[in-house]
């Protein structure tokens, strides 16, 4: 798995719970999820079960906090999937 | 598994407003199925409709609703959240059969993913062997003075 695919499936995740299309969410990839995208908690909680289930992979709460903006996701996943492919 | 008692400790919502009667199965922080009997005497059958006795779907949707509230306080700590309410983020729901009076609804929730204040769950409600709602719900706790505004 590239990391150019998770780019473009957390964005697919991204935009699919956002109901945004996935070039906007992608040239937004910066902004903040809570202050410039309207995504609350629970939807950054749906984003991450979703990523889990994608990769089959478990992220644990305190992870949570990671999903402020697109990039920080695409970070948080690929950290996490490095670190389970370690153990 | 759970009276009615127990029931009515962890749910919030009271007459006419408790839909759930029993539960039967318990798995903590994964599984959950209540029964709720319908009966023709439900406050909810004087307006809907009077001449024609259904539940409403929205009614389904809360009993499960009300069961990963259960599910959720049975696995954690219920005094923890006793001043917390629990609320509907999302809920992706279908309804393919109609419930009627004498119906036995058999609520069954499982978990997809639960953090300490917030799940998402998903939900069959069947009557027999026929289901007649699925449900995906996200839901969050919170405290009830940060929700005034």
């Amino acid at each position: 798995m590239t990391a150019d695919n998770i780019d473009k499936e957390v964005t697919s995740i991204v935009a699919e719970v956002t109901e945004l299309e996935e070039s906007e969410i992608w040239e937004k990839r910066d902004a903040d999820f809570f202050k410039e995208l309207e995504i609350d908690s629970l939807l950054a909680l749906e984003i991450l079960a979703l990523i889990e289930k994608k990769y089959k992979i478990q992220i644990p709460e305190e992870k949570l906090v990671d999903i402020t903006s697109l990039n920080a996701t695409i970070e948080m996943t690929k950290s996490v999937m490095e670190e389970s492919t370690k153990k | 598994m759970l009276s009615f008692e127990e029931i009515r400790k962890l749910v919030p919502q009271k007459y006419p407003f408790l839909f759930i009667d029993k539960v039967v199965e318990f798995q903590k922080g994964s599984k959950i199925v209540c029964l709720k009997n319908i009966t023709g005497n439900e406050s909810f059958f004087a307006g809907h409709f009077p001449d024609f006795a259904i539940m409403p779907g929205v009614l389904i949707l809360e009993a499960l609703a009300q069961a990963s509230i259960i599910l959720f306080r049975k696995s954690f700590d219920a005094d923890k959240d006793k001043d917390k309410v629990f609320l509907l983020a999302s809920a992706n729901v279908r309804f393919s059969k109609p419930v009627f009076p004498g119906d036995q609804l058999i609520l069954e929730i499982n978990t997809e993913k639960v953090v300490s204040n917030a799940a998402i769950v998903k939900g069959i409600a069947r009557v027999g062997e026929k289901i007649v709602s699925k449900a995906t719900l996200s839901f969050g706790v919170a405290e009830k003075e940060s929700l005034k505004g």
